[in-house]
C-alpha cells in the first residue's frame, strides 16, 4: 500500500465512470494512432506513385544562351556552346550526396540529332533500367523494350513517321541498331524520339563518358527538396541543378496536406480528450472536498494532495494509452486494406512508437489534470472543516 | 504543553463578522484529559480546531511545546498533524473505498513508499485496541456507526500522537456506544496520551480530568 492505493481504489469504486473515461480517451488515442499510421502510409504511397511519373531534379551543364533577333524577327534563344557532363564524375557526385538514400532514380541522357531515311529525328541514349523507374508508364505497343546494347526503341509517332516496326534496322552515327519495340503513346515528347542504349550511342557518336543532362527522381516525403538540390549543387560546381518546382511543389503539397490534415484532426481529438480528463478530475475534486480536507487534517501535505489527484489522471491516461494504441494499431491495418494501401508494408508493432505514445498520453493526461489538482492542493483543512 | 493565549476568531457572514472566540486563554498539560463544554455556537469547536492547528486565530497565540503555531511553515504544520496531533471528528469520515484496516493506515499513505510491515502490525494492534481486529477487512459501509467511530479512533492512534483532539466523538452515537467510545478515550489518556475533547454531554464530560466551560466565545470556568 502507498499513495497509489487511494486513486486506484477510488477509480475501482466508480468503475462505470472510470471505464467510460478510459473508453473515451482510448478512442482519441486510437484515432490519433491510426491517423498517424495512415498518413505515413498514404504519404509514402503517394510519394512512390508520384515519383513513378518522372524526375523532379535536372542536372545539366552550365550554358550561355543568346537571344537572337534580326529585322524585327525573333529567332529565339541560341546556345553559344554545347557542353557535356562527364558521366562517371557526375553520377559519382550525385550518388555521393548526404541524402543519397532519398534518390529513387538517376537517369543520364545523351542526345544525338540524326536523319533516318532522310527524316530528321532525335535519338536519346538512356540507361533503360533507370529510365523505366522514372517512366513507369512506358510500355511496348509492339515488340519489347530493349534488352541489349544494339537494340533501339521507337516512340509512337516516330515509328509511324519513319515506318519502323520491331525488327527494322536504323543507322545512327554510322552504327546499325535493331528496333526491338515501339512505345505506346505517352502524350509527351517521348512519342517523337528514338531511345538507344546510352553507352552504345555514346560510342557511335565518339563521345564516350559524355552526357547532356541527368534527370534525378528524389523521394521527398519528409525531406526538403531544397536540401537535396543544394547538396547536388555543392557536389557539382560547374553544373546547373534545377528542381522542377511545379512537380516538387505539387508532390510536397499533397504529402503535406495529408500530414497536416492528420495532425489537425489528431490535435482536435487529443484536445477534446484532455478537456474530458480535466473535467473528470475537476468533478472528482468537487465531490471529494471532504476527503481532501480529511487527508489534510491527517497530515497530507499540499504536494501529496496534488500528487494524489494527478495520479488519478495519470492512471486513466496510462490505461487509455495501452488500450488506445492497440486499438489504433489494429484499426490502421484494417483501414489500409480498405483504402487499397496494400502495396505498403502492413504496420508493424514498433515498441519505440508505443513507448512514445504511452509517455505522451500519460504526460498529456497529467497536464490536463493540473488545474483541478492545483485546486485540490489549495483546499485548506479549515475550508473542509465547514463540511466536516 | 499546549497553551492558548487570548485567542480571537470571527467568521465573515452576510450580516457582517460573527465573533466565535473573544479572547480565550487555556493551558493544557501533558497527559491531561480536558473536555471543552458549551452550548451549540459557543465557540468550542472553533477553539478545538485552532488548538489542533486546523484553523488560524485572528488574534492571539497558540504555543505547542513552547513553539508558536503561527510561526510554523505549512510543511511544519502538516508534519505536526502527521506526528504529534490526531483528530477524531463527530462524523468519522472514513474513506468508503478502503477497508477498516486500510483506513487506519491512511496517515501513512501520503507517499509512494510502501507501508512497512511494522506499520501494518501497528494498525492491527490499534484495531484490536478498539475491539475491531476481526472486522479489519470490512468496508465502512458494512460497519455500524459505533464501529466506524472506533475505526476513526484507531486511525487517530496509529501515528502514536501526543495529543488526540476529538470533536464531539459521541455526537452521532447512541448512549451505550457513546459510553464505549468514552471508555476508549479514557483508556488512551490513562496510557499517558493527552486528550482534548469537545462535548455538550455532562455525563461524558464527567469522565474527563478537567472541564472547560465556554459561553459566548469566552471561558467561563476551568481555564
Amino acid at each position: 500500500m502507498n499513495i497509489l492505493t487511494i486513486p486506484l481504489r477510488n477509480l475501482r469504486r466508480k468503475l462505470p465512470r472510470t471505464l467510460l473515461m478510459v473508453a473515451v480517451f482510448s478512442i482519441g488515442v486510437a484515432s490519433v494512432t491510426a491517423l498517424i499510421d495512415l498518413s505515413k502510409a498514404v504519404g509514402e504511397s503517394l510519394e512512390a506513385k508520384l515519383s513513378a511519373y518522372g524526375a523532379n531534379i535536372l542536372v545539366s551543364p552550365k550554358t550561355e544562351t543568346l537571344s537572337v533577333g534580326y529585322g524585327g524577327m525573333a529567332l529565339g534563344d541560341v546556345s553559344v556552346d554545347i557542353k557535356y557532363l562527364k558521366e562517371d564524375e557526375t553520377l559519382a557526385a550525385i550518388k555521393g550526396i548526404h541524402h543519397k538514400d532519398r534518390l529513387s532514380a538517376v537517369a543520364p541522357k545523351f542526345v544525338v540529332l540524326t536523319r533516318v531515311a532522310e527524316v530528321p529525328v532525335g535519338v536519346v541514349g538512356v540507361d533503360f533500367d533507370q529510365e523505366r523507374q522514372i517512366k513507369s508508364h512506358w510500355h511496348a505497343a509492339k515488340g519489347s523494350l530493349p534488352g541489349d546494347p544494339s537494340a533501339i526503341v521507337a516512340g509512337f509517332d516516330a515509328a509511324a513517321r519513319l515506318g519502323l516496326a520491331p525488327g527494322s534496322t536504323v543507322a545512327v552515327e554510322g552504327r546499325e541498331f535493331t528496333v526491338s519495340g515501339v512505345l505506346g503513346s505517352t502524350g509527351s515528347e517521348d512519342d517523337r524520339l528514338l531511345f538507344a542504349d546510352l553507352h552504345a550511342l555514346q560510342a557511335a557518336a565518339g563521345k564516350e563518358n559524355r552526357v547532356h543532362f541527368v534527370e534525378v527522381a528524389a523521394l521527398c516525403s519528409g525531406c526538403p527538396i531544397e536540401e537535396i538540390t543544394a547538396q547536388l549543387t555543392a557536389g557539382l560546381p560547374d553544373t546547373d541543378v534545377k528542381a522542377m518546382q511545379q512537380v516538387v511543389k505539387s508532390r510536397m503539397m499533397t504529402v503535406d496536406f495529408v500530414k497536416h490534415l492528420a495532425l489537425a484532426v489528431s490535435g482536435v481529438i487529443l484536445l477534446t480528450a484532455c478537456v474530458m480528463i480535466g473535467l473528470s478530475v475537476f468533478s472528482s475534486v468537487n465531490e471529494r472536498k471532504n476527503e481532501i480536507g480529511l487527508l489534510r487534517a491527517l497530515g497530507f501535505s499540499k504536494v501529496a494532495v496534488f500528487f494524489l489527484m494527478n495520479l488519478e489522471a495519470l492512471v486513466l491516461g496510462a490505461a487509455s494509452a495501452v488500450v488506445g494504441y492497440c486499438a489504433g494499431f489494429a484499426a490502421s491495418g484494417r483501414l489500409m486494406a480498405l483504402l487499397n494501401l496494400g502495396d505498403q508494408a502492413a504496420p508493424a508493432f514498433d515498441p519505440v512508437q508505443f513507448g512514445l505514445t504511452f509517455v505522451a498520453v500519460a504526460v498529456l493526461s497529467s497536464l490536463a489534470s493540473l488545474p483541478p489538482a492545483l485546486a485540490a492542493a489549495r483546499i485548506e483543512p479549515s475550508q473542509a472543516l465547514v463540511m466536516l | 504543553m499546549l497553551v492558548a493565549d487570548n485567542i480571537v476568531k470571527a467568521y465573515a457572514t452576510d450580516a457582517g463578522n460573527a465573533p466565535a472566540l473573544r479572547g480565550v486563554s487555556l493551558r493544557i498539560a501533558a497527559g491531561e484529559f480536558v473536555c471543552i463544554m458549551g452550548r451549540s455556537g459557543s465557540g468550542k469547536s472553533t477553539l478545538l480546531n485552532i488548538l489542533s492547528s486546523l484553523l488560524s486565530p485572528d488574534a492571539g497565540q497558540v504555543r505547542y511545546q513552547g513553539r508558536d503555531l503561527a510561526g510554523l511553515s505549512a510543511r511544519e504544520r502538516d508534519r505536526l498533524r502527521a506526528t504529534d496531533f490526531s483528530m477524531v471528528f463527530q462524523m468519522h469520515h472514513l474513506l468508503p473505498y478502503l477497508t477498516a484496516f486500510e483506513n487506519v493506515l491512511t496517515p501513512f499513505l501520503s507517499s509512494l513508499r510502501p507501508v512497512s510491515a511494522e506499520k501494518r502490525r501497528k494498525a492491527l494492534d490499534c484495531l484490536a485496541r478498539v475491539g475491531l481486529a476481526e472486522k479489519a477487512d470490512r468496508l465502512p459501509g458494512r460497519l455500524s456507526g459505533g464501529e466506524q467511530q472506533r475505526v476513526a479512533i484507531a486511525r487517530a492512534l496509529v501515528t502514536q500522537p501526543r495529543v488526540i483532539f476529538a470533536d464531539e466523538p459521541t455526537g452521532s452515537l447512541d448512549g451505550d456506544t457513546g459510553r464505549h467510545i468514552m471508555q476508549i478515550l479514557a483508556g488512551l489518556n490513562a496510557d499517558g496520551m493527552s486528550v482534548v475533547m469537545v462535548s455538550h454531554e455532562p455525563g461524558y464530560a464527567a469522565m474527563a480530568g478537567r472541564v472547560v466551560e465556554i459561553a459566548d466565545g469566552l471561558v467561563k470556568a476551568g481555564a
